[in-house]
């Protein structure tokens, strides 16, 4: 009992004298434990909405639609219709709701121009697919419902004034439906009118589609029942310049969630690229701060500390911290989760946060502890079996020599001679640092090929904000953000530490004659060096996570020429960062760091 | 530079520390002119601030108040980079903890400074090697630090403070980190070094290497307070010293 | 180095007998007369635990020499006539004897007790500044380390010889090293 107080004790003090460095610490894990546990909400977000909204509006299991391309000849209306026949008397239609008619509209109000989907409908309710209102009242004579997902981007509200295709409209209502997809995931949005209405606003007084909502005798026989006969007569009755298309309820759900499933996959990955980057700037702040904590282990052995005891006070810190950044990351997540979730109100009800489950809390909480072992376990292993007395005298681990790159070195001009040399002092530090900085690189490239993407181009200047992919982007980017914020603090850091670790040597280079200029330019080289060899690991790197996130890219290829300039990029940002550091490392009084030792 | 232009050349020289009621002199009002080939010894208790005129002298530290030149050139008001290319070639340091890069060799140590300098490898590599035959450490030449006494070390720090044929070679306490048995090799080595015209400001706490100096200066608080001439003097007899005569 | 006043050599010496105790005597009555025994007090200060070789009478016998040589004078107060109860005063002999001692640079093997009376003689006397003392006592042990030094240095590898002036060497250093003690004593003692 002894033993873990003091285990407790040490543990707190040091994080107590240490605080800012305790505080990177706790802010890198908490990036990884945040993300972990929005990524594992997103995971667990139930299909309730979708369920709770197709049993309210009695939605349909089939959707049939047919169309003629856009400048048919016009056959009469019924006969498009006509082509539902084969549906309509299949086995296992229990009911059948329209054919209603689909013009697509172009909506139009003092400050928007979109393109609209409306379906005409009979004032009465309807058997199969009776859009539940939210606002308002349903459709009337130039009164029109529209789809609420499409409102709220619109900024629409009962009462407003609208035009589609040149005829002014009152918006009646707002409702639901789950016949399709809702807004923004299948666009153009949905605005249900009567009848008259909608046929009236066709071109050529026709509407360009039809829909046909079928209820089948067992709901879940949707997926055979587009394998049956029935569709097959239906898609290959309908003749060549007819476009027909069967949609069972399920495929619906799915492609409703999948900018759930999308920003899942995304965030897990994520997740764990930024496990890895704070596993490798934890690493470096550890390993900078090696000599001290060697002193410590020095005097808890020659008290009678066992090794094993050694490395679990060694530990104890790190792990602490892993359980505070866990608490936090959950909380935070927990309180962002939500803004994910929520599937911008297509459906009824906003989804419930997804409770936080003691495996996810679990789950996080391993991987807090994961990341913040991985970095340590090394240096407290050997810690632990290092000589007591050496580690007393002698604590700082001397730096290696490396003969190559020191003969190296002479060749080249005094600011390259130093950064070789402050290189090859640490080469572990510097291959870390590599890593992280590729991390980061990497993340930016995917973020770069996502957005060349053209399909997100054609969406994004289209409707603006919220499209699927338009959400997927703009987290790629927000996390694309917080990588390279994490991976410019670990870049200053890095620098900063080198700075401390090699200040007798750099003192030493001054007092021989090198001047200050060329210090800073050694010392930032020292980080430019890792900044090249990471740019160009990252940039194959980033293209592999964006295909392996699900997105293919020879459809989006950003040009050559994008993906080179990340090179100078990356040098530029991290000559910017490591800048500061690395002057005011060179311009310190010479005579303190001399005279003592 | 003409032979009796003093190498070093100091007046008025200060340095304080804080402020107000904290204020400290560590250097007061100082006057010193060395001229060349000339060996100059400070002494004085711990905390008189011999040390940090040295540092003022070699341009280390920025004076508070004063002059101090250096073959000629001003530098307390000279810019950092000027500084620096000037203590390249005219200025050699010797340290107390000797300051020798740890993972270098003895020979890599003492060819940095011409390193620094510009000079191509080749040449710096050669006269690396002739210094440490002079310092008697030319089969130590691979060694590391690690694998060197302390008094071989310090001699590896003279040699290298040679590298780039200095005006004057600054000395901080050399034999502070000593044995009696290191202290001897490195005062050999003073004593060769001011045979040979090195001029020489060595600050030491060790009588012994400040009797191989021209000049003794003592400094108390700042100041300096007296100075003894080794060069002639009256002769004691050294058999009286010895004891040999009653 | 003028010799000493000539002692009469019809009695025996007893004891340690220091040199020194002679010439600080003369000083402590330097600036003016005292009893034996406050002389013999201030002696013993300024020895400390080092007093205890002086013998009794040790004071008293060497006063009665020091009266004998002319150096001191004495007269007898109160009924008593013992010597400790007899007041001593320098004569003109005497002082010219003081100043000699305290300007004497010479180096004996009875140093440190030698000079380190002389030092407090001096500051008591008020007759000379022992930090001066201290500094012309500096300069030549410092010539003197320097040139046995260099004669160290010239011996051949392996010279014996070097091994004797080796020790002189550092006897002087470690002679050096407290004379910078007495110098910081004197030092602070003036400041306080």
């Amino acid at each position: 009992m002894g033993r873990v107080l003091l285990t407790w004790r040490l543990a707190i003090r040091d994080i107590q004298r240490r605080r800012a460095r305790s505080a990177l610490l706790l802010a890198m894990i908490v990036t990884t434990t945040t993300t972990l546990t929005i990524g594992l909400a997103l995971h667990k977000v139930t299909d309730s909405p979708f369920a709770r909204t197709r049993a309210a509006t009695r939605g349909p299991d089939i959707v049939a639609e047919v169309g003629a391309p856009a400048a048919a000849s016009p056959g009469a209306p019924q006969d498009l219709a006509r082509e539902f026949a084969p549906l309509i008397h299949a086995r296992g239609v229990a009911a059948v709701g329209g054919p209603y008619p689909i013009t697509f509209a172009r909506l139009t109000t003092r400050h928007l121009n979109v393109l609209a989907e409306t379906e005409g409908r009979d004032v009465a309710p309807a058997a199969i697919d009776r859009p539940a209102l939210t606002a308002g009242h349903w459709i009337s004579p130039d009164g029109a419902v529209i789809e609420r997902g499409f409102a709220d981007a619109l900024g629409l509200h009962v009462g407003d004034a609208i035009d589609l295709n040149g005829r002014s409209f009152r918006v009646a209502g707002i409702a639901v439906s789950t016949a399709q997809c809702f807004y923004p995931v299948s666009t153009p949005g949905v605005i249900w009118l009567t009848r008259p209405d909608a046929e009236s606003l066709g071109a050529t007084a026709q509407p360009t589609n039809y829909v046909l909502y079928l209820k089948l005798d067992e709901a879940s026989d949707a997926g055979a029942f587009e394998d049956g006969d029935a569709a097959a007569a239906f898609n290959n009755g309908t003749g060549n310049d007819v476009q027909s298309t069967l949609t069972s309820w399920q495929e619906t759900e799915d492609s409703d969630f999948k900018v759930v499933s999308v920003d899942q996959k995304v965030l897990l990955i994520v997740s764990t690229l930024l496990a890895l980057l704070a596993i490798a700037s934890i690493a470096v702040v550890v390993g900078s701060r090696m000599a001290e904590q060697t002193r410590r282990v020095g005097l808890l052995k020659a008290v009678g500390a066992t090794p094993a005891m050694v490395a679990v006070v060694l530990l104890a810190e790190n792990l602490l911290l892993a359980l505070a950044a866990t608490a936090l990351g959950v909380a935070l997540g927990q309180l962002v989760a939500p803004v994910l979730t929520n599937l911008g109100n297509g459906l009824l009800g906003t989804p419930p946060t997804p409770p936080l489950t003691l495996t996810s809390a679990a789950e996080v909480l391993v991987v807090a502890i994961a990341v913040a072992a991985g970095a340590t376990i090394v240096p407290a292993i050997r810690g632990a079996h290092a000589s007591t007395i050496r580690a007393l005298n002698d604590p700082a681990h001397p730096p290696r020599r490396r003969p190559a790159l020191i003969a190296l070195s002479t060749r080249l001009p005094v600011p390259l001679l130093l950064a070789v040399r402050l290189v090859a002092r640490r080469i572990r530090r510097s291959l870390l640092t590599v890593a992280s900085m590729t991390i980061a690189v990497a993340m930016v490239v995917a973020a770069l090929t996502l957005q060349h993407n053209d399909e997100v181009r054609k969406q994004v200047s289209l409707v603006g904000t919220t499209t699927v992919a338009g959400r997927v982007t703009h987290l790629v980017f927000l996390l694309t953000a917080v990588l390279i914020v994490l991976a410019a603090i670990n870049a200053i850091f890095t620098t900063w530490a080198t700075v401390i670790d090699a200040q007798r040597p750099t003192a030493l280079a001054r007092a021989l004659g090198a001047t200050p200029r060329q210090i800073t330019a050694g010392l930032a080289t020292s980080q430019l060096m890792p900044g090249l060899l990471a740019a160009c690991l990252g940039i194959p790197l980033g293209l592999a996570l964006y295909q392996a996130a699900g997105g293919h890219v020879h459809q989006a290829s950003p040009p050559i020429l994008t993906l080179l300039a990340v090179i100078p990029g990356t040098l530029i940002v991290v000559a910017a960062l490591t800048a500061i550091p690395a002057r005011i490392g060179a311009r310190r009084p010479l005579a303190e760091v001399l005279r003592s030792d | 530079m003409t032979s009796d232009q003093p190498v070093l050349s100091a007046s008025g020289l200060s340095k304080e520390y804080g402020k107000g009621a904290a204020l400290v002199r560590a250097v007061d009002d100082v006057r010193l002119h060395v001229a060349q080939g000339e060996s100059v010894a400070i002494v004085g208790p711990s905390g008189c601030g011999k040390s940090t005129l040295l540092y003022l002298l070699g341009g280390l530290e920025r004076p508070t108040s004063g002059t101090l030149q250096l073959a000629g050139e001003r530098l307390d008001q000279m810019p950092e980079s000027r500084l620096a290319r000037l203590r390249r070639h005219a200025l050699g340091f010797v340290f107390q903890s000797y300051h020798l890069v740890e993972e270098l060799t003895a020979l890599e140590n003492v060819e940095l400074p011409a390193l620094l300098a510009g000079s191509s490898p080749r040449k710096a590599r050669e006269r690396a090697t002739g210094l440490l035959e002079d310092v008697g450490l030319g089969d130590r030449a691979q060694h590391l630090p690690s694998a060197l006494s302390g008094g071989q070390r310090q001699r590896v720090a003279v040699a290298r403070a040679l590298a780039n044929a200095p005006l004057a070679v600054l000395a901080d306490e050399p034999t502070g980190n000593l044995d009696s048995a290191a202290t001897a090799d490195v005062l050999r080595l003073f004593e060769q070094l001011h045979a040979r015209g090195q001029t020489l400001v060595v600050v030491t706490h060790d009588e012994r290497i400040a009797a191989t100096a021209d000049r003794v200066i003592s400094m108390r608080d700042g100041r300096f307070v007296d100075e003894t001439k080794l060069t002639g003097g009256t002769a004691r007899s050294l058999t009286e010293m010895a004891g040999l005569e009653g | 180095m003028p010799d000493p006043a000539p002692l009469p050599q019809d009695e025996p010496l007893h004891g340690y007998e220091l040199r020194v105790v002679r010439e600080v005597l003369l000083a402590l009555l330097a600036r003016d007369s005292s009893h034996g025994y406050q002389l013999r007090a201030r002696l013993a200060l300024a020895l400390g635990p080092l007093a205890r070789v002086l013998n009794d009478g040790q004071v008293y016998v060497t006063l009665g020499r020091l009266e004998k040589a002319g150096l001191v004078s004495s007269r007898r107060v109160g009924q008593t006539d013992r010597p400790d109860r007899r007041v001593y005063e320098l004569t003109p002999a005497g002082h010219h004897q003081v100043t000699e001692w305290l300007d004497d640079t010479g180096w004996r093997k009875s140093a440190p007790a030698e000079f380190h009376l002389k030092l407090v003689a001096a500051a008591a006397a008020g007759l000379a500044d022992p930090i001066g003392i201290v500094d012309r006592q500096r300069h030549e042990l410092l010539i003197a380390l320097s040139q046995a030094q260099r004669a160290a240095l010239a011996e051949p590898d392996g010279s014996v010889a070097a091994l004797l002036l080796e020790g002189v060497v550092l006897r002087l250093q470690a002679d050096l090293r407290w004379l910078e003690a007495c110098a910081r004593y004197w030092n602070s003692a003036k400041e306080r």
